[in-house]
């Protein structure tokens, strides 16, 4: 039951995009055709799902204070949590460039439709974001973490493709030139998130 | 003899390299700093701890005028009993200090409440004696913290001090701000849990409750879960003094 | 012999030459990084509820994209390509982490503010975006006026917003080192019997999308090459 709310919150509740506005920038550009937009968005679930558990693994094996008790118990009280950003950003980066290589030998159709979003993905708030609320939150299982990790995913992947659908919609609308595009998106955007808040607060 | 930087063997020197050169920088950078670091922390924590108890100083001052107006320093366990008992200037180093319990981290930690030990302040301004019990809990994005101080009969809150890591502006981190904290002054405890309320914003208030900020309800319902957990604990310990002081007094 | 020469020694260039303008001055308008680029957003947002964060927040970004830009840019020649991510990453955040605990031993007081922000500096796109397009591959005095270009085009779109959110949100403007000053009289507001209510929904974060949105349909209607089709 635990791990059905925390991925259901993940979701909708505390929805990467329109709870904590993390992510936006490849969320915004990356969001003009569905198809894009589709593929960024489960690269995302994918580098989510994988980096939160070994970030996980991380924090509490190496970073946290007392982590390192595994290797000797002096080292009770040697606290590593300097190190937390630089860290859990290598393994982001470094997965990111695994996913890249992974996608061109295995994948090139879609290698070549996604371009450079691919490398974007490193430098997505929304990943480093899931690490840092996996640290703060202190989740007791790995399980529990990568199941925050897979939902914080499929809510970003869920908003994307949202967002992409309008878009495509609103083409043949009569928006005023000079808004056309980005400009509406953004609005959408807020649209959308004050529309999200309704969740804030919602029990599971 | 150019270097091919893309080379494997080049890429791997230049790793290892990068990760030895930012290591020890960062390293260096947090080791050397942290005394000055903690002193910094001290001070602040002295200042608010003053400041729940209507005191403002600065963190310069902090030293000199927290035992002129705390008076002793307690660490109780979850049971009411008390383990230890301190006055005087504070000594940063000293881990038996009730001053050095850090109760974020024991937050943090997970940790039973069997297995910790609590602080508590008694303090005195204008005549008057005042507890100040340190909470800590979550907010909506990270840690939020503060001190809650109570008047002699331990029911009627003196003032409070919160504060906060990374709180939305404007909204949840404005429970740092006086207008916030001034809501408690002269509120209430109930005898049993929920010992306090923070109302979600714009609702009817009364002796045990404030307005919460609106807004910051998810940071405001965690003020008000920290308090009611941490003043839980230290009711057997209040009801113990009042006790003796009822025996005292030779009833 | 002497115009050979010529031809062959590159002149070098001004400090306020055409280019290094052109550097500090396209980011400001036609290609700024929050409404053009579409980098930096998500520190736009969550900021700009007060005008005094906006302001930290700008310093801190444009003092980061400043280091950042130069360290990259002296070393563009030395970074392999197949991590090149990663090491500008790293280097962020080597920046931003040290700022922070240098702070935090010896200015306690804009520490606390700017601890926020830490996390929000090492994620924030633009930085990330100008090493790659820029720094990676130019020098580094050209790299300085870069950072500074964008720095000040994402500064000046995060001040405008909070200006509106805080005036609308709270009725108050905000500066660092002044705090928040509440500027319309109180007998103004319903609870005094007045008329004026502050607008809420401006505090709340996705306002500032909106804001945003309204300053880029201001910007290309002024500029009609900007326009997508």
């Amino acid at each position: 039951m635990e791990y059905f709310s925390i991925f259901v919150k993940g979701i909708f509740v505390e929805n990467m995009i329109f709870a904590y506005f993390l992510g936006m920038c490849s969320y915004l550009a990356v969001s003009k055709t569905v198809k894009t937009a589709n593929g960024l968005g489960l690269a995302v679930i994918f580098v989510l799902g994988i980096t939160v558990p070994i970030n996980y693994l991380l924090e509490n094996y190496v970073l946290k204070e007392g982590a390192l008790t595994w290797l000797d118990p002096d080292f009770a009280t040697v606290d590593l949590s300097f190190l937390s950003f630089i860290m859990f950003i290598a393994v982001i980066a470094s997965m990111v460039q695994l996913v890249e290589m992974i996608v061109e030998k295995f994948a090139p159709a879609l290698y070549g439709a996604l371009g450079i979003f691919l490398p974007l993905i490193a430098v997505n708030c929304s990943i480093l974001g899931g690490a840092l609320f996996m640290q703060e939150r202190q989740y007791p299982s790995i399980g529990e973490a990568t199941t925050f990790g897979l939902g914080s995913g499929v809510g970003w992947w869920l908003a994307i493709v949202a967002i992409a659908a309008i878009r495509e919609k609103i083409r043949y609308s009569n928006v005023p030139a000079p808004l056309q595009g980005l400009g509406i998106t953004y609005i959408i955007t807020g649209l959308m998130g004050i529309a999200f808040m309704s969740f804030m607060g919602i029990e599971i | 003899m150019a270097i091919n930087k893309n080379a494997t063997g080049y890429t791997f020197l230049f790793s290892i390299v990068m990760v030895l050169m930012v290591g020890t920088a960062l390293a260096f950078t947090s080791l050397s700093l942290k005394p000055l670091q903690k002193k910094n922390e001290a001070d602040k924590k002295m200042v608010d701890i003053l400041g729940a108890i209507g005191i403002t100083t600065t963190r310069e001052n902090a030293k000199i005028d927290f035992p002129i107006f705390v008076k002793q320093r307690l660490s109780i366990d979850s049971e009411g009993n008390v383990l230890n008992s301190t006055s005087g200037n504070v000594d940063s180093k000293d881990a038996s200090d009730p001053f050095n319990l850090d109760v974020k981290k024991d937050y943090r930690s997970k940790k039973p409440a069997s297995e910790l030990s609590f602080p508590l302040y008694k303090c005195e301004n204008e005549g008057e004696s005042i507890y100040v019990i340190p909470v800590a809990g979550s907010g909506l994005w990270g840690p939020i913290w503060g001190f809650v101080a109570l008047k002699s009969d331990m029911n009627t809150i003196y003032g409070a001090k919160f504060d906060h890591k990374t709180e939305t502006p404007g909204l949840g981190a404005e429970i740092k701000d006086d207008f916030f904290s001034d809501k408690f002054q002269g509120k209430q405890l109930r005898d049993a849990a929920p010992y306090f309320t923070i109302e979600k914003g714009g609702r009817e208030t009364d002796i045990h409750s404030v307005d919460g900020i609106t807004g910051g309800t998810i940071t405001s319902v965690g003020v008000g879960e920290m308090m009611n957990r941490t003043i839980s604990i230290y009711q057997l310990y209040f009801n113990s003094v009042i006790n003796a002081q009822a025996n005292n007094n030779g009833y | 012999m002497g115009t050979e020469n010529k031809a062959i020694t590159p002149k070098r260039e001004s400090l306020f030459s055409k280019k290094n303008r052109k550097l500090l001055k396209d980011p400001l308008g036609d290609s700024n990084p929050i409404t053009i680029q579409v980098l930096g957003i998500c520190s736009a947002l969550a900021i700009t509820v007060q005008l005094q964060q906006a302001v930290i927040m700008s310093l801190s970004v444009l003092f980061v994209m400043i280091g950042g830009n130069v360290i990259v840019s002296l070393l563009r020649n030395l970074i392999p390509d197949r991590i090149r991510i990663i090491v500008q990453l790293v280097i962020i955040a080597s920046l931003v982490i040290i700022v922070d605990e240098v702070l935090k031993a010896y200015q306690p007081d804009i520490s606390e503010k700017l601890s926020v922000f830490v996390g929000l500096i090492i994620t924030n796109c633009i930085i990330m975006g100008r090493l790659e397009a820029f720094a990676l591959a130019n020098k580094p005095g050209p790299s300085v006026f870069d950072a500074i270009g964008n720095g000040m085009g994402y500064a000046w779109v995060l001040l405008a917003v909070s200006v509106v959110r805080e005036i609308f949100g709270s009725g108050a403007i905000s500066l660092p080192g002044m705090g928040q000053v509440k500027f319309l009289p109180q007998e103004w507001f319903i609870s005094s019997g007045g008329f004026y209510e502050n607008n809420n929904l401006m505090i709340l974060p996705p306002m500032a999308l909106v804001v945003v949105g309204i300053i880029i349909w201001i910007q290309r209607s002024r500029n009609e090459a900007l326009i997508e089709d």
